[in-house]
């Protein structure tokens, strides 16, 4: 009999929770798909030279922390299938069922909504995966087969983790309906929620915020007591001070309100934080975009505490913004009878006021939510191209051997050996070197040797026969100087305006041998790895030979491109040999260091793809999770709406006008918060985009980065379409039922 | 007087092929500008299907209803809501309120959606609400107040716009026997103030007594047709209770 009544209810449910099957299905089946990479029976044709381990373990963990978001859903719907289903509890309790009883019926019936979603999503899971095969074959280089296997493990994992998350929300459910009392039962959906004015949140957010504005006031100042200078461009001085200004402005506006304003509510004093907010995100975004152009010193406390308080103002804004929006809504049905007695206004205004104290809430938290899924969407392309675009920048020779001086306080402790090990190895392996070089480089003047000034660290120098060695090991043509001239080799990293304004100041050079004029080709900017640059500089001047024969080696390099590519055991033997002989940091102060093009490209492509598997699977599942919430917020309270829309049908209302209700309701449930997050996510984007800037013009181009995003947007837009078309298809039936 | 409304040969079948059910046989009357007339008659017997039928809430299967001389049955179904909205008032038994509005802005909705002016709408609404005496509970949600305070919101939600004929589907149906009373007088106060004309189903004896004219309903059609007159109501309630026993068996067999 119980087995029936469950049943019953499932199907039942089923057709009620459409919407929470299909999501549950869709993370069971994100979750499958990306965790089946880290399956011990996952064996992917990438090649001998590339690990898996690093991946499989990295993916695991990365996985199972974003998808622990998931209970916060399944807990979101369980609470509300519970209260609409509190007056049936109610009956079954009168009827002399044990609460224990029903209790435990209501948990079968979630577990097997549960199940068959864990079942489904593991199906389309396996399907899934191929295309996160297909993602991983391209990242590392190869070419996709499908391979048609159900992993055990990777099933097991999944069950496992989403039996224990609906063990774990069963258990508050089952203890919720043991303790609520039939009384409360039968009287749950009767009455109204408490006014949105009632409710404190937005006080307890403000009183948060104005002691954080308190404490952004004196790290405001600290930052320009100890960093300010007032040799620093405008920017930088109207950076320091509106970090001061901003956040005292908060609480200059909090005094005023609390002695002069406070007749006029509180949500003038919330209009005027919601607005300084705004302000105070630009001068904490501001000192993450200046720092790095204009090279500040805040080091990463600094930062961390912009980055911080950046986030704390976009939090704030974001509650300000939703709660005005509601406020607004309660003031605009009150005080403007025009607008309160046209046509459906009033029911309108009733369907939204009813439900805005809880649902303010919730919005703000769907909106922050959203706000961190559209950063990780964006994030995660300029991550990933910056860091594929970085090792192709960096990973060009198969090994480079190279030193470091900034430690040596004595010249005859430089390096000037051969790295004769490594010879001994590469024989001893049977790898032959198909080009092999050798080099030095030097400083202009040897008082240079000295300066150890961070941000003033002398450029290097290159022979320009050692340079056109390097240059024909890459397929490049060589380069040539006249009598007295140099030229210049560039990271990718070094914008042209920097380039420019390097060369303008540099067009010639003094060094030990004489002074050198720049050439008409002045630079150069052909990627030819990150190691032969001095430290703290993007730049390495190429002079001509005999000049570099009179001036002072400081640092040994050796770069070699092997005839075949380095197997991956043999790379991390080489590795150990060489610290053996090598140590970073040698007796005298120098150091030295392999680059192993196997093991950079390894390491990178395994982070690579679980740093951007993880943000987008991340992204994925908060944006489905808030579109769910959102949907099934609307599509929960139906029973409730069908009654109330059956009144107005009755009153003489069309079906025309009972349809655009619909639409104005659910596009303010919909369009407040996802248009907020929307502005503010966009909002965040930018900064970050602004931040690393350098980087993306670099590594990615503005151009297939806009691409890349702009298909995103487009997909994200079809997913919030199709969430609120099925919500309005689901809730307009609802309605007519 | 004027009439107001008049069904011809009604009838109204449900089902089809070999399982038809005649609600409604062969129904014809009359009913004059300001009168209250009700409609009682055994569970089954047709009168709430006939209620539905007039409201337009149902179609009728053959036959005319005439309202104000236009024949309801022919109005297009877009055209039927603003008709409704326009010419009927309804009091359900269940009241029908909307739980997210207060009792005054209820009764303010009907004038809304019948795009008053915004300026007159809570003066119109604190007459109204004044006259049946529910003028303080007006910033009240329904859940806040008793049965009978919302059914008498449920009458001035009906009346506020002055429709043509107000339509009380057992409107004591829930109510206990001193709502019932209270809200009995206050329809009879609308009926004899306002000039109110009232159709009201009541499975009810006494309710049905305070109307002046009783249209008795036995398997689809009009079985008998009472009228109070001059008749004192204690006296018209005990002709009603002669003519259900007529229609067969006592008043406990009626509903």
């Amino acid at each position: 009999m119980y087995a029936k009544l469950i049943l019953r209810s499932a199907r039942r449910s089923a057709r009620d929770y459409l919407i929470y099957i299909v999501t549950m299905t869709i993370c069971v089946t994100l979750f499958y798909a990306f965790l089946s990479v880290s399956s011990r029976f996952y064996k992917p044709d990438i090649g001998v030279e590339y690990h898996f381990t690093i991946l499989s373990d990295g993916m695991k963990v990365a996985i199972c922390t974003v998808t622990l978001l998931l209970l916060f859903l399944i807990r979101f719907v369980n609470r509300y299938m519970l209260r609409s289903r509190q007056k049936e509890f109610a009956l079954e309790a009168v009827l002399g069922m044990e609460q224990r009883t029903i209790a435990r019926l209501f948990f079968a019936e979630t577990l097997l909504m549960g199940g068959i979603s864990v079942l489904l999503g593991i199906g389309l899971g396996a399907v899934c995966s191929q295309f996160i095969t297909a993602l991983l074959l391209t990242s590392y280089g190869q070419t996709y087969h499908p391979v048609w296997t159900l992993f055990p493990d990777t099933a097991a994992w999944t069950v496992g983790f989403f039996l224990l998350s609906f063990l774990a929300v069963g258990l508050f459910n089952t203890r919720t309906i043991r303790r609520t009392r039939i009384i409360s039962m039968l009287s749950a959906g009767r009455e109204n929620e408490a006014p949105l004015q009632k409710g404190h949140w937005m006080q307890e957010v403000t009183a948060l915020y104005l002691l954080l504005a308190a404490v952004m006031t004196v790290q405001g100042g600290r930052m320009l007591v100890l960093g300010g200078d007032s040799r620093f461009a405008l920017p930088v001085q109207v950076m320091f001070w509106a970090n001061i200004l901003a956040p005292a402005g908060l609480l200059v506006w909090g005094a005023v309100w609390a002695v002069k304003l406070r007749r006029r509510g509180f949500p003038v004093l919330v209009l005027g934080l919601t607005a300084g907010a705004f302000l105070c995100i630009l001068s904490a975004a501001s000192v993450l975009v200046l720092q790095r152009r204009y090279l500040l010193v805040f080091g990463a406390g600094g930062i961390n505490q912009a980055l911080i308080f950046l986030l704390a103002d976009l939090l704030f804004l974001l509650c300000g913004v939703i709660w005005l929006a509601s406020t607004l809504l309660v003031w605009q049905k009150e005080h403007s009878p025009a607008c309160r007695y046209q046509g459906t206004n009033l029911f309108f205004f009733g369907q939204m006021i009813s439900k805005l104290r809880t649902t303010s809430k919730t919005m703000t938290l769907v909106s922050v939510t959203l706000v961190l899924a559209i950063l990780l969407f964006a994030a995660a392309p300029v991550l990933a191209g910056w860091a594929n675009g970085y090792l192709e920048a960096r990973a060009v020779w198969d090994i480079q051997l190279y030193s470091r001086y900034n430690d040596v306080r004595d010249t005859s402790d430089l390096p000037r050996g051969n790295y004769d090990a490594v010879t001994r190895f590469l024989t001893r392996e049977g790898i032959a070197a198909a080009a092999d070089c050798t080099f030095s480089l030097y400083l202009p003047r040897q008082e240079d040797f000295y300066n150890r000034a961070k941000y003033d660290f002398p450029v290097a120098a290159l022979s320009l026969s050692d340079y056109n060695a390097l240059r024909s090991m890459l397929g490049l043509a060589p380069v040539t100087l006249g009598k007295g001239e140099f030229t210049t080799q560039w990271k990718a990293i070094a914008s042209e305006r920097d380039r420019e304004a390097f060369l303008t100041e540099h067009s010639t050079v003094t060094t030990d041998a004489g002074v050198l004029t720049l050439a008409d080709q002045g630079y150069h900017a052909d990627p030819m790895g990150e190691t032969f640059y001095n430290s703290y500089t993007d730049v390495v001047y190429i002079f001509p030979d005999e000049v570099c024969a009179r001036l002072l080696p400081v640092m040994r390099c050796r770069y070699i491109m092997t005839a075949r590519p380095l197997p991956y055991e043999t790379a991390r033997a080489l590795e150990q040999v060489f610290s053996d002989c090598y140590p970073e940091q040698a007796p005298g102060g120098a150091e030295y260091a392999i680059r192993l093009r196997t093991l950079q490209v390894n390491s990178t492509r395994a982070s690579n793809f679980v740093l951007q598997a993880a943000m987008l699977y991340g992204a994925v599942v908060l944006i489905v999770i808030c579109l769910t919430v959102l949907s099934l917020q609307q599509l929960l309270d139906a029973g409730q709406y069908r009654h109330r829309f059956s009144v107005l049908r009755k009153l003489g209302v069309e079906e025309q006008e009972i349809r655009r209700l619909v639409v104005r309701q659910l596009g303010f449930w919909f369009g407040l918060p996802v248009g907020a997050a929307v502005l503010a996510g966009t909002a965040l984007a930018g900064c970050f985009v602004l931040v690393v800037q350098a980087e993306i013009n670099a590594y990615i181009g503005f151009g297939a980065l806009a691409v890349q995003l702009g298909m995103t947007a487009v997909i994200l837009a079809v997913l919030l379409g199709c969430y609120f078309a099925s919500t309005w298809v689901l809730f307009q039936r609802a309605i007519e039922a | 007087m004027k009439e107001i409304l008049r069904l011809e040969h009604i009838q109204k079948v449900y089902g089809n092929g070999g399982s038809i059910t005649k609600a409604i046989r062969e129904i014809s009357f009359r009913v004059e500008e300001g009168e209250f007339v009700g409609i009682m008659g055994a569970s089954g017997s047709g009168k709430t299907t006939l209620l539905n039928c007039i409201s337009t809430i149902d179609a009728v299967s053959a036959g005319h209803i005439y309202l104000d001389g236009q024949d309801v049955t022919e109005i297009k179904p877009k055209d039927l809501a603003r008709f409704r909205r326009e010419k009927l008032g309804f009091v359900f038994q269940d009241f029908n309120l909307l739980d997210t509005l207060t009792i005054g802005e209820n009764i303010a909705l009907v004038l809304a959606i019948n795009r008053t002016p915004a300026g007159q709408v809570e003066e119109k609404v604190r007459a109204m609400a004044q006259r049946l005496s529910i003028q303080d509970i007006l910033s009240k949600y329904p859940y806040q107040v008793s049965g009978g305070q919302r059914q008498r919101c449920a009458c001035a939600r009906a009346l506020i716009h002055g429709p043509r004929l107000l339509l009380a589907d057992e409107p004591t149906g829930a109510l206990d026997s001193h709502a019932a009373q209270m809200l009995l007088t206050t329809f009879a106060g609308i009926h004899r103030q306002m000039g109110a004309t009232i159709l009201m189903v009541t499975h009810d004896a006494l309710t049905a007594s305070y109307a002046q004219r009783i249209l008795f309903l036995r398997d689809g059609e009009i079985f008998t047709e009472l009228r109070r007159g001059s008749e004192t109501r204690g006296t018209f309630f005990e002709k009603i209770l002669q003519v259900l026993t007529m229609l067969g068996g006592g008043a406990q067999d009626v509903r």
